[in-house]
């Protein structure tokens, strides 16, 4: 079976060829059954035409015979007959085969001689029928001047066998057309005689017969069975009869012949309507197969067909007819279809938004960009990236935990889209926020909408009960202007919103060009530090601090130093705050701590060393670690070591930074709060912890003599730390006025240029060795 | 049957013919003629009455051996009538005996077979034998026809029966002058049906 392309095609085919091959079976049981029974009918028809021929023949004989007998037994005749008298017998003879309708008679006398009436019979033939009329034969067909003959005799006694009379019927057309004419059916007969292996036909309706087919005739004589022979061109349906012959040397035969066409012809009828019914049967089939094939398959090509469309990404729906298994498979592919929509759009909500505020997320923004820039590529037309940068993500997130954090970004997406109607607005990540403003030449739009998402954040906000009013910074870079591509115009208005968080928070600042400037000499700053590291371009200076009540150098504190190989010395106001946003704070931060220690071991058993730890070391550094080591690699007493803190750390970690600091408390390790008076000064942090010291802020001391506030929160501040049993440090001493002031108040140490400004560490040494050990007020 | 008495001038000595059918059976009445060669030939003479009558309707005798010139009377002895013919070319006649006891003289003089029938009774036939030999006879039950003084000179014979099948119903052989002794077979018919209405 070759393949096929289409299922209906196959199924056509199959089926239709499946009932081909039954129908015709079936037909061709039928027609062999009526073709058999055809011939059975007309092979019966034969034989009683048959039957019918021989009652004929016995009629025709005896007519014969009697004629012939009642002439050769007239006594004239006989006189004639035995005196010779020609003319009287052949008269006779000649009126009895008129009125018998014989054309042929004649005498064969007892001795041989022949007396004819016509000369059709050659006087030799008739001699030779002296044999068989001797041996008593009266009747029987022969061949009797080329042509086939019955024969009657009878025999003229006087009393004695003078000779025989003989009748020679012609077995002619005529007489055979006769014959034909009498049966009931259209046959053709034939007498056929052989002589000396020769036949002869009788010339009947039938054309001559072949050597052929009279072996063939010959063969099937005397069966009762009919047989098929070809004869005049067709077949016929044939039936030969064995005839008596006159004489022995002979066979004769009477040849019924059917011809088939006509006797089967309304076989044939039948046998062409069952064909022409099982033709349309056929095309019925054909037909109805194809129809019911497309019933199926049509659904399966609009199956087919949509499912291709799927492949190419489109939403199709196919439409479904009636309840059967099609149907059910076209419903489960609607279905199917709609859930990969449902899917996809899923997919594309993730891929393209942000799951906790449903805000396009990065992606989406960064497409949209792009499509920003092509959209106004080349026509002037202007358009703004706000960044957004909330103000107290970090607080919120880090005490009231990230639940909160979370409410807090939801709310404040839901206010930026508010505030930004119209725009396009995203979260980047964290609390980034970002607004693209399609602004045409109307600069002024800039600033509106920045102020609308400025008041429309200020809203105050309930979050587990705690009440506060959120705020955030945004920078802004206008395109094409402040980058002609979406990296550098990210990276700008990141830039601005660094500003505008310099600037204090809650503001909105544009992109100016010193303000790339500035991020790279950050960058460079950031890439130098690393360098720095390795390098050891780093040093300690000490700046001693000077204890009131005993009048002696009691501690120093370590100041880290950067010896630029290019710039010198740098400011670590410049590069401190780097490294914490870096994170070299930390391994910066512990190698202070190690020189710091190692270099105090050195010094007199008395005098301690202050080291100052960021919060970003606090927190992501394992401070607890470093100081362990650092005070076993060093030998250095814990007592010796006076870690200095800023109330930052507290803004961070909460338990975790009280833990750490009582662990760091339990090795011994003096802590320090620095800078107090600044920020928060909460008073709750001196509860939650025993600080060994405070430090007041040197704004405070700058301020001492010239502002009554200032003496009286020092006064405060140190009456707060006596009364507490801490220890105070003064920072920042710089005149002698307010050293007696200092020491008026109870302060128990203080700090600052008026004794001593930062040294290195060998001066410090030094100065142990000139000394003797014992600082001494200088003043 | 022997016609004859005379001696023979020459030697003669008996001559027995044997006649049967084909299936060795002995042929009755049969008659055997026997023709010497030359001098020896001697013809028969008429000695007596000869009869053939009608009785029951049948012929009576059914074979009669005559002499050239005899006279045969047909009497009819019953009281039918009988129209009795011969087509023979021995001797054609008629004779319409219509009445009982009326009788017909024939005179015979031509020698040949004359077969006998009566035009109102098919089945009646007979034959007489008209001979000119001297030398004839009819063979017995046991097919045997003799002559105590047949001459010792090569000769011709005649064998003659109703039914014999040979033309003229009679087969003829020569014989040696030695040969005394003759077995002849011969083939017969059947004797015609009396029934003619089958064919």
């Amino acid at each position: 079976m070759p393949p096929f392309r289409s299922l209906s095609a196959r199924l056509t085919v199959q089926f239709a060829l499946l009932f081909a091959a039954a129908m015709l079976a079936v037909s061709a049981a039928l027609s062999t059954f009526i073709a058999g029974s055809a011939s059975r009918e007309v092979e019966g028809q034969l034989q009683s035409s048959g039957a019918v021929y021989d009652r004929l023949w016995q009629q025709r004989a005896h007519e014969l015979q009697s004629a012939a007998q009642l002439l050769a037994r007239d006594f004239g005749f006989r006189a004639a007959v035995a005196s010779g008298d020609q003319a009287t017998m052949q008269s006779a003879l000649g009126n009895a085969a008129a009125r018998l309708r014989v054309r042929s008679a004649f005498i064969v006398s007892a001795d041989g001689r022949i007396s004819a009436i016509d000369n059709s019979v050659a006087h030799g033939e008739a001699q030779a029928l002296w044999q068989p009329l001797d041996d008593g034969r009266l009747t029987g067909v022969s061949e009797l001047g080329g042509r086939p003959r019955q024969l009657v005799a009878a025999p003229i006694m006087a009393p004695t066998l003078l000779g025989w009379v003989v009748f020679a019927a012609d077995l002619d057309k005529r007489e055979m057309r006769g014959l034909e004419r009498l049966s009931a059916i259209p046959l053709h007969a034939a007498v056929m005689v052989n002589e000396n292996g020769k036949w002869t036909e009788s010339g009947g309706s039938m054309a001559a017969l072949d050597a052929n087919t009279a072996r063939l005739v010959a063969a099937h004589v005397g069966e009762t069975a009919a047989f098929e022979m070809t004869l005049g061109g067709g077949k016929s349906i044939a039936l030969a009869k064995p005839l008596q012959t006159f004489s022995d040397r002979e066979r004769a035969i009477l040849l019924l012949a059917y011809p088939k066409a006509e006797a089967m012809s309304d076989a044939r009828k039948l046998q062409l309507a069952l064909g022409l019914m099982t033709l349309l049967g056929l095309l019925v089939v054909a037909v109805a197969t194809w129809k019911a094939a497309r019933r199926i398959t049509q659904p399966l090509e609009r199956l087919d067909e949509a499912a291709g469309r799927l492949a190419s990404g489109e939403h199709v729906q196919v439409g479904v007819r009636g309840s059967d298994e099609l149907a059910r498979l076209a419903n489960s592919f609607n279905e199917m279809v709609g859930k990969i929509a449902e899917r996809e759009q899923r997919i594309t909500q993730l891929a393209f938004n942000d799951v906790l505020t449903g805000l396009p997320n990065r992606t989406m923004f960064q497409q949209q960009l792009e499509h920003l820039f092509r959209a106004t590529a080349g026509n002037g037309n202007l358009f703004a990236l706000h960044c957004l940068d909330l103000d107290q993500f970090k607080v919120i997130n880090d005490t009231l935990g990230h639940p909160a954090g979370d409410a807090l970004l939801v709310e404040a997406g839901r206010r930026v889209q508010q505030a930004a109607r119209g725009h396009f607005v995203a979260r980047l990540g964290g609390d980034e926020f970002v607004v693209l403003q399609n602004v045409g030449q109307d600069r002024d739009a800039i600033d509106r909408l920045a102020r609308e998402i400025l008041v429309g954040m200020a809203q105050p906000l309930s979050i587990d009960g705690n009440e506060f009013v959120p705020s955030t910074s945004i920078g802004i870079a206008i395109a094409p202007e402040d980058g002609a591509e979406s990296g550098t115009l990210l990276r700008n208005a990141d830039l601005a919103l660094y500003r505008a968080k310099e600037a204090g928070r809650g503001t909105f600042a544009f992109f100016e060009e010193s303000l790339n400037e500035q991020a790279q000499h950050r960058r460079q700053l950031e890439s130098d530090l690393r360098l720095a590291i390795e390098r050891g371009e780093f040093e300690l200076h000490y700046q001693p601090l000077f204890d009131l009540e005993q009048n002696c150098i009691c501690s120093f504190e370590a100041l880290l130093r950067w010896r630029h190989p290019a710039r010198g010395l740098v400011s670590p106001a410049e590069f401190v705050p780097v490294a914490e946003d870096t994170g070299l704070i930390v391994p910066i931060g512990a190698w202070v701590i190690r020189e710091a220690c190692a270099r105090a071991a050195r010094w007199p058993g008395n005098i301690r060393v202050a080291v100052n730890v960021s919060a970003v070391q606090f927190h992501r550094g394992s401070l607890h670690e470093t100081i362990l080591r650092a005070l076993a690699d060093s030998g250095l007493a814990p007592n010796r070591l006076e870690v200095e803190i800023t109330e930052s750390i507290f803004l961070e970690g909460g338990d975790i930074t009280l833990r750490l600091l009582h662990a760091l408390r339990a090795l011994g390790v003096r802590i320090a709060l620095d800078d107090f008076g600044t920020g928060y000064s909460s008073l709750s942090y001196l509860q939650s912890f025993p600080f060994d010291k405070l430090k007041i802020d040197r704004s405070f001391i700058q301020n001492l003599l010239t502002r009554d506030g200032a003496t009286a929160i020092v006064h405060a501040i140190t009456e707060l730390a006596n009364a507490l049993g801490i220890e105070t440090t003064a920072e920042g001493v710089e005149e002698t006025a307010q050293l007696m002031e200092l020491r008026a108040h109870g302060c128990s140490s203080v700090q600052g240029y008026l004794f001593s400004e930062p040294m290195s560490s060998a001066d410090v040494e030094r100065l142990f060795k000139e000394r003797g050990g014992v600082l001494q007020n200088v003043a | 049957m022997a016609l004859a008495g005379a001696a023979s001038p020459l030697s003669a000595t008996s001559l027995s013919v044997r006649v049967v059918d084909v299936t060795g059976r002995p042929v009755r009445d049969a008659v055997v003629t026997l023709y010497p060669s030359g001098d020896a030939a001697r013809p028969a003479h008429p000695n007596g009455r000869y009869v053939v009558s009608q009785q029951n309707l049948q012929f009576h005798p059914f074979l009669a051996v005559v002499p050239v010139g005899a006279d045969v009377s047909f009497p009819n002895l019953d009281p039918t009538k009988h129209h009795v013919y011969s087509f023979s070319p021995a001797k054609k006649f008629e004779l319409k005996l219509f009445a009982k006891d009326q009788s017909r003289t024939v005179h015979f003089d031509k020698a040949g077979v004359v077969a006998l029938g009566c035009n109102i009774h098919d089945q009646m036939s007979a034959f007489i034998v008209v001979t000119d030999s001297f030398w004839t006879a009819r063979t017995n039950g046991q097919g045997v026809a003799s002559f105590s003084d047949a001459p010792n000179v090569p000769a011709r014979l005649t064998v003659w029966h109703p039914y014999l099948r040979a033309p003229g119903g009679q087969i003829q052989q020569a014989i040696a002058a030695s040969q005394r002794n003759l077995h002849l077979q011969v083939r017969l018919r059947a004797p015609p049906a009396m029934s003619m209405t089958d064919y």
